[in-house]
């Protein structure tokens, strides 16, 4: 069951190897920004009759699962960060200033929706900082953040 | 069968008759035809042909007694057996059966469940506030999307602050990752492949549907009671790891969702009728019709975004546009700075996401990435509140019936005739294009049989398979149409017409000025016919037309033209109009022109269409 869920989260992110990243290797916390999708041919033939290659996912996790659940960009068990994808839609969002990844990113955290418009304008103001450079991984830019929100009076306590 | 209609009028009978009499307890031979139990077995009760009055499932692990597959009332007197006990290890598997027979059999525990130590963390963690059904729909270009599919959403609030935290029940064909041949849509559509429920984020979802498969998502929340929700969440916990059989066409993703909103209320015989390839619309239209649904919510995907962020700008911009995306420091230059700085944000924004929807699905390229960055880095720079919101389209259940049936009259050089036809499935470029996406047609199964006045009724044309993908090409995206058309036609061949069997595909391209669409395909094709002296015949040739979508009308007319190897040609020009008569029903007239070498035939007709299902 857990071995699978690891597969589960593995999935479809194509994650570099070699990168040593916060939660351990294998946890998608390698992935890059701007990652593309490779694999799209098996992607399309997938989607025909709506399989489905996760192996016994049923839940989303109960316990740990080979990752480092214990930081704040948790969801479920896997990071939302890593999810294939969702690490651009979040620069973009910071990067705008709102939207729905930036949300997803403050609920994971614990954020309530009173500090949610504060948390959107320094992620807006510190997006250059968080996105450094276009090499950034999943693991940085979940550093990143705390380093800034520790440093943010409101936003330290969700750390 | 009419054994288990006795049954079940004996069952209605009793129960009213037992509750008159206060005991809680039911006969298990009535209990075992009790529509909620045969629900829980996922019984056939007669909607599709594969196993009737058997179980749909094709795992032996959810059936305590040996027969229980094919025998409700052996499987209900094993789990009788199994549960009764107090902390019972069975009840845990089933929790939904055992809260069946634990109300129906008046077994008295507060809380029967409570040992399940697994289950009641999985509880604790699943979303049970709301359930919403997801409805992906189709997106041009993409045929695996057509017929759309359906899954369901679990939220943890009435109104979730983000639904990237829900969880989606997701039915289809379970495949290892080592399947990804050509071979696996054979197997999945043959029913080679089990069928499975998962759970999966529906973040995941989000962007296997809106970002990368660029189609617009339809949710629709459920009006289910707390009971009713904690019932179908249970009923899922005995689905885990549960195979069914997958059948594409009957018993596919919309069906098994039924099926499982069917738990929560099975007096209310969701899966009721016959129901071969339920289209995933037809989901929505059940419940609707069962005044399940509360409310519906439209998600733009990436494309239908960009689409409507470009329209909003003029010319200039959208020329701007495409020279930030080459070049991002073209925001350094006079003209950008030009403009004030909403306008910069949305133009850097939309530069950034063009860039991103081409290269999405692409291996990570270091020097797109570093462009998308320094996009983002203008977008950071100009401020901009506001977002611009996406028109909503008609919603898809508004679209007309998937199948049809057509009557029409015509003439063919001096010939009069009559035609019948019938469409198993579902939508043309000038079907009526409410609830439906202009210049998307896919048809499967199309037949025709012509009586003239010389000749008895004969079958005219046959296609198995005619999809075509018309995405108009603008400034900023640029993609390729295309179409794939065969089956068997009566054409001229060697000196008289015969039924030819042909398949013939091609690229092209479309654009898009207001209303009208004017498009050009390439064609390659094979024949096969009793005239030609080699078995199948190659040739080539092009089609070129314009849709001009009118108010109360559709236009599609065209020319299309073809060699082939030996020699031989033909061609053809139309003219088609359709005009709707309301959902259901439209009138067509059609004149063509049909040319060989040497000759050829001119025809008109006028046929009604009427959609069902």
């Amino acid at each position: 069951m857990k071995k699978a869920l690891v597969a589960a989260v593995l999935l479809g992110s194509s994650v570099s190897a070699s990168a040593v990243a916060p939660g351990g290797p294998g946890c998608g916390w390698g992935n890059m920004v701007f990652e593309g999708k490779s694999g799209l041919p098996v992607h399309l033939i997938a989607t025909i009759v709506n399989g489905t290659s996760y192996n016994k996912t049923f839940g989303m996790t109960t316990g740990t699962n080979g990752c480092d659940t214990s930081g704040a960009l948790t969801y479920g068990g896997q990071s939302l960060l890593a999810m294939n994808g969702v690490l651009e839609e979040v620069a973009m969002d910071m990067a705008a200033g709102e939207g729905e990844a930036l949300t997803a990113l403050s609920v994971s955290m614990g954020i309530p929706a009173e500090d949610r418009s504060h948390f959107n304008t320094v992620m807006h103001d510190n997006f250059s900082a968080i996105f450094s450079s276009e090499e950034v991984t999943a693991g940085d830019v979940m550093e990143s953040i705390s380093a800034v929100m520790q440093s943010d009076e409101k936003l330290a306590k969700y750390i | 069968m009419r054994l288990r209609l006795f049954l079940a009028l004996l069952a209605c009978l009793l129960s009213s008759v037992t509750s008159a009499v206060e005991s809680r307890t039911a006969e298990p031979s009535v209990l075992a035809d009790d529509p909620l139990w045969l629900a829980l077995l996922h019984f056939n009760r007669g909607a599709t042909v594969h196993s009737r009055g058997e179980t749909y499932v094709d795992d032996e692990s959810f059936f305590l007694s040996e027969t229980g597959a094919v025998d409700p009332l052996a499987e209900l007197q094993a789990n009788i057996s199994a549960m009764r006990a107090q902390g019972s290890e069975v009840r845990c598997r089933f929790p939904a059966r055992y809260q069946f027979l634990a109300r129906k059999l008046g077994w008295a525990e507060s809380d029967g469940l409570a040992h399940c130590a697994e289950l009641q963390e999985w509880l604790g963690q699943i979303p049970d506030k709301r359930v919403v059904l997801v409805f992906p729909a189709s997106y041009l270009n993409s045929p695996s999307s057509m017929f759309g599919h359906t899954l369901i959403r679990l939220d943890d609030a009435e109104n979730p602050d983000s639904v990237w935290h829900s969880w989606a029940v997701n039915f289809g064909a379970a495949v290892g990752p080592e399947d990804n041949s050509i071979l696996y849509v054979y197997r999945g559509l043959a029913g080679g492949y089990p069928g499975r429920f998962v759970i999966v984020p529906y973040a995941t979802k989000i962007q296997e549907y809106s970002h990368l498969e660029n189609r617009d998502i339809w949710e629709y929340t459920l009006d289910l009671s707390p009971a009713q929700i904690r019932r179908m969440i249970l009923h899922l916990w005995e689905l885990r790891d549960v195979n069914f059989d997958y059948y594409f066409f009957d018993e596919n993703c919309s069906y098994r969702l039924l099926e499982l909103i069917d738990v929560v209320e099975p007096g209310m015989t969701l899966v009721d009728g016959f129901r071969l390839a339920e289209p995933p619309v037809n989901t929505v239209r059940a419940l609707y019709k069962k005044e399940l649904v509360r409310e519906r919510v439209y998600r733009p995907s990436k494309a239908a975004q960009l689409d409507a962020e470009r329209q909003a700008m003029d010319a200039g911009q959208q020329k701007l546009v495409k020279r930030l995306m080459a070049d991002p420091s073209v925001a350094k230059g006079p003209v950008f700075s030009a403009y004030d700085e909403a306008e910069r944000h949305r133009m850097a924004l939309l530069a950034y996401q063009v860039l991103r929807f081409r290269h999405r699905n692409d291996e990570r390229d270091p020097e797109v990435a570093a462009r998308s960055l320094a996009l983002l880095k203008v977008v950071n720079a100009n401020a901009y509140e506001g977002e611009l919101t996406v028109p909503t389209p008609v919603p898809p259940e508004r679209g007309h019936g998937t199948q049809m049936l057509s009557l029409g009259a015509g003439q063919l050089e001096s010939q009069d005739f009559g035609e019948l036809g019938y469409r198993f499935t579902y939508h043309d470029l000038i079907d009526r294009d409410t609830g439906f996406l202009r210049g998307a047609q896919i048809e499967g199964i199309d037949l025709h049989l012509r009586s003239t006045e010389s000749d008895d009724l004969k079958l005219e044309s046959a296609d198995i398979v005619h999809i075509r993908s018309l995405s108009p090409r603008n400034r900023l995206i640029k993609p390729i149409s295309w179409f794939v058309h065969g089956g068997l036609e009566r054409a001229l061949a060697g000196e008289r017409k015969r039924l030819v069997r042909f398949v013939q595909g091609g690229p092209g391209v479309t654009w898009q000025a207001g209303n009208f669409m004017p498009y050009g395909f390439l064609t390659a094709r094979l024949e096969n016919n009793s005239a030609y002296s080699s078995f199948l015949e190659p040739g080539g040739g092009a089609q070129a037309g314009l849709l001009w979508y009118l108010p109360r009308a559709q236009v599609n007319a065209g020319g299309e033209g073809y060699y082939f190897a030996n020699d031989e040609y033909r061609h053809r020009q139309f003219l088609r109009i359709n005009v709707p008569l309301g959902r259901q029903s439209a009138i067509r007239a059609e004149w063509q022109r049909d040319g060989w070498r040497g000759d050829n035939d001119k025809g008109f007709s006028l046929t009604w269409r009427q959609f069902f299902n």
